[in-house]
């Protein structure tokens, strides 16, 4: 958490879309902006539509910053002078043409732009409508000349055991390890270790003085059967890091999976974790009148945020909501009644990022499968705390989206499991649900979801699809820093 | 699944990747009926989903180019053939020389590309800018473009040749995975899935990565092992980079696609592995290559990066035409080229088959060639191949199609 007050922070001018702003050191962008109220942030691939800081969908979160683009807005901190411009606009944020790609109707845009029930066959024509659709399809613009530099040299570390994740878990686990004299990493994505366990009042141990700790740096791939583990730090200045470790403990504890509602992608719905950093972090509330709803923890979070004096309108179970309302943000939501608001969150059904563990443990010469219980690798989790399961309505519409950076609908999704398609790999690659800046994590949870609930099946009957590193957590430069740091296996 | 398969097919393809389609497809436009097609994985689970998705016509020999520029301009005729779009984007394909040997090797292939009636021309160094304005220019000695060439996306091209087998009646399966063989007087005469026999007099291999272990399921010996090769995709942009991209010095091949991500990978040499799990020395050796050549791409994020197996052939070509020791198998295996030669070898070989006729394009990369002492040279690949040529005793294990068929 941040010592210094919301008066003691010096303000800082910067730049939105060529306009003129104020907000306040220390603060990201996406938390800037929404303190001025501007919760558009980006727009959907296809259909253009607006949206912002969820914690959940990282395109909400990606936008020019300084000449380069997608930089994500809730990582990188305000600086004097910065430029920032929103992505996917044509020609400008404020006259969006591109924005009428929401009147198209969704079937119209089944499979996306690049796929080909209405593209042009002819060699000719097709040319002409491929420029069209690269521009539509592709988010930024390249990086700007001026943005140029060499690779940061990356470094690689040894150590018995790595631990990711810096909450109560990873330190349990780290100081074990310690204390029985094995040389332990540990590493978080935030700057500094466990920030939502210390939210939660989780009780953190001391750190061991021997565990060597690596703040914010995103370990995003193992390799070599889980014996090297990479990971890089979000500034794009700085190196990677390579670890290499004879045991993996993960302790990246869960996230709260979007409700599969309509609306679910509107500005002003926001998983559990980013509406906490918001309050304590930042002491700003994720909005003005805050439903919270969740399977079980709302009422604690609800609680938390109101300590943080965020006005609290509605506390309830997630199975109740039927809907999320508005256009360019949330005014109000369904749970049987209708609750004017302008800011959800959702705190469950919590799951595991499987990234990693699918990394660790899968196998197979066909298709990699996920294999319980093999490899080096211990995941530290509280008893009580497994994956919940995503609930799917019977009466869930059509127009729901499955995955808003790609704009997958449930429509999209059904249209193909009845028609007897009901692979996960393949639904993906019909649809490209998942391929985005998430590569899966939470959309393929809810495409499983989706399936399993019309198959009348269990979701664990389904075979996740692969998932893949790294998720853009590392820069093209960064990776090049790596180059001498590991070896090709000889 | 085994269940309501048939008792008998004309023609069994073990392969449901874009060889084994591509075939599929041409035979049925000779004819043949009552086609099954088997495959162990799921659809574009193998090669043909995890390919560069690069369309290249010409290569420096003659054997290469005669059988890729056939297959070129089958890929620029395929949408209208098959009726759905396979969204074939004849965008061009430059090779990229760094280094003036380089340069004169694809002087050398210009000539073959003349003889051959491909549209290729020099893009001397002073010309580079003008050509590919993304690239670095300092770094390029010349390059040799092949207007012809081009990309298309797999999951288009795979949709198209899938609904097009489908509705010429071809029966394809996948996640059905090829057990065994059964012979009767040195040919072959059938396919077990299990314990169910499809009877059929003629087999085609078209297993990618599987080929060794399939050919060793029936009976007979291959050339050549699996691999593993590595890609990755960087995040979209909007276009940046117009052709398909060879940068023959550093091992690199790229494009951009249609939805604005770059995807492309560089080799490294390692001994061959099995496994479809990726390894970091590709990405950052990928990425090196292109913070060298593309300096703007270095604060762009990399996306995904996956592997993928191929056969590799003692001479890296295409291996294609009936096997020696068994009458009435077929083998479509070899390749590292396989997306962009699929359209061309599926044609010729289909026509072998149900005509008979051995085409001239496909003879010279016959499955015995190793045996008579015959390779083929060709020096416009990319690929690590020092690594590659290593020793018999060497080899990595085969797969084993019949241990996942258990699974």
């Amino acid at each position: 958490m941040s010592t210094s007050t919301r008066s003691q922070r010096k303000a800082i001018s910067f730049q939105w879309n060529g306009q003129t702003l104020t907000g306040m050191e220390g603060d990201t962008i996406a938390v800037a902006l929404h303190r001025i109220g501007i919760l558009t942030l980006a727009r959907t691939r296809k259909h253009h539509r607006p949206i912002g800081y969820s914690g959940s969908y990282l395109s909400g979160v990606l936008a020019r910053v300084n000449g380069i683009p997608n930089v994500r807005l809730d990582l990188e901190r305000l600086t004097p002078g910065m430029e920032v411009h929103m992505q996917n606009v044509w020609p400008s944020a404020r006259y969006d043409l591109l924005a009428a790609a929401q009147l198209l109707p969704a079937k119209m845009l089944y499979g996306g732009f690049e796929h080909s029930h209405w593209t042009p066959q002819g060699q000719r024509s097709f040319g002409v409508w491929e420029r069209l659709m690269a521009f539509l399809a592709g988010m930024g613009e390249a990086p700007d000349p001026s943005t140029v530099v060499g690779p940061p040299q990356a470094e690689r570390h040894r150590c018995d055991v790595l631990v990711i994740g810096g909450g109560a878990e990873g330190r349990k686990a780290a100081n074990r390890a310690a204390a029985s004299g094995r040389r332990v990493a540990i590493a978080s994505r935030g700057d500094t270790l466990g920030r939502f366990s210390a939210v939660l009042g989780a009780p953190l141990e001391n750190l061991h003085p021997a565990v060597q700790v690596f703040p914010g740096i995103e370990i995003f791939g193992a390799y070599r059967d889980g014996t090297l583990l990479v990971g890089a730090p979000h500034q794009h200045d700085r190196g990677a890091i390579a670890f290499d470790t004879n045991e993996v403990v993960l302790a990246i504890g869960r996230r709260s999976i979007p409700p599969l509602v309509p609306g679910n992608h509107i500005p002003g719905v926001m998983d559990a974790h980013s509406a906490l950093r918001m309050a304590y972090e930042f002491q700003h509330a994720p909005g003005k009148a805050v439903a919270v709803l969740g399977t079980g923890a709302e009422g604690a979070i609800a609680d938390k945020l109101q300590a943080q004096n965020v006005n609290v309108v509605h506390v309830g179970p997630i199975g109740a909501l039927t809907a999320i309302r508005g256009r360019r943000r949330v005014n109000s939501i369904n749970v049987g009644r209708v609750v004017p608001c302008d800011a959800v969150v959702h705190a469950g059904p919590w799951r595991a990022d499987p990234n990693l563990l699918f990394q660790l443990q899968s196998e197979g010469q066909l298709q990699l499968e996920l294999q319980p219980g093999q490899g080096r690798v211990t995941v530290a989790r509280s008893a009580n705390n497994g994956d919940e399961v995503v609930p799917v309505s019977a009466a869930l519409p059509r127009s729901t989206l499955i995955c808003p950076c790609m704009d997958v609908t449930a429509g999209e999704i059904l249209s193909h499991i009845e028609a007897g398609e009901t692979d996960p790999e393949v639904l993906k690659r019909l649809t490209s649900c998942g391929m985005g800046p998430c590569q899966g994590f939470p959309c393929w949870d809810a495409m499983i979801a989706l399936l399993a609930s019309k198959t009348n099946r269990a979701p664990s009957e389904y075979r996740l699809p692969s998932h893949r590193s790294p998720r853009r957590a590392i820069t093209v430069a960064q990776a090049a820093g790596l180059t001498d740091v590991v070896e090709p296996l000889a | 699944m085994s269940g309501n398969l048939p008792k008998r097919a004309s023609v069994v393809i073990v392969g449901g990747g874009i060889q084994g389609l591509c075939c599929a497809f041409y035979l049925t436009t000779f004819g043949v009926r009552d086609i099954l097609v088997l495959d162990a994985g799921y659809w574009q689970g193998g090669a043909s989903g995890r390919n560069g998705t690069l369309i290249r016509p010409g290569f420096a020999s003659n054997e290469w180019t005669r059988l890729f520029s056939l297959s070129c301009q089958e890929w620029n005729t395929l949408s209208s053939k098959i009726e759905e779009n396979v969204m074939f984007t004849r965008r061009g394909y430059t090779m990229v020389a760094e280094k003036e040997a380089t340069s004169s090797m694809l002087r050398g292939a210009l000539d073959v590309h003349k003889e051959c009636k491909l549209g290729s021309y020099f893009v001397p160094s002073s010309r580079i800018s003008e050509h590919l304005p993304a690239i670095d220019a300092h770094q390029v000695n010349s390059a040799l473009h092949l207007p012809e060439g081009g990309v298309a996306p797999h999951h288009a091209a795979m949709k198209g040749l899938y609904a097009a087998c489908s509705r010429r009646g071809v029966d394809i399966r996948y996640r059905t995975a090829v057990t065994g063989f059964e012979r009767q007087q040195g040919r072959v005469s059938g396919v077990y899935v299990g314990d169910h026999c499809v009877s059929a007099d003629t087999v085609l291999l078209a297993g990618g990565g599987h080929s060794n272990a399939l050919a060793e399921l029936a009976g007979v010996t291959l050339d050549g092992f699996p691999m593993r090769l590595e890609a990755m995709a960087l995040e979209p942009m909007r276009p940046f980079i117009k052709p398909a991209l060879a940068l023959v010095d550093s091992l690199c091949y790229l494009h951009q696609t249609s939805r604005g991500e770059i995807v492309g990978g560089a080799e490294v040499p390692e001994r061959p592995q099995v496994t479809l799990h990726s390894d970091l020395p590709v990405m950052s050796a990928t990425a090196a290559v292109y913070a060298r050549m593309f300096p703007r791409l270095g604060n762009v994020r990399i996306l995904r990066h996956w592997a993928g197996m191929i056969h590799i052939s003692p001479d890296f070509g295409p291996v294609i035409g009936e096997h020696p020791d068994l009458h009435g198998l077929w083998i479509s295996a070899g390749w590292s080229y396989g997306f962009a030669g699929a359209p061309g070898a599926g044609l010729l070989l289909a026509r072998a088959i149900a005509k008979g006729e051995i085409d001239d394009r496909m003879r010279p990369f016959a499955v015995d060639r190793f045996r008579r002492g015959r390779p083929i040279a060709e020096a416009g690949i990319v690929l690590a191949k020092e690594l590659v040529e290593m020793d018999e005793t060497e080899q990595p294990a085969t797969l084993s199609p019949s241990a996942e068929g258990r699974k």
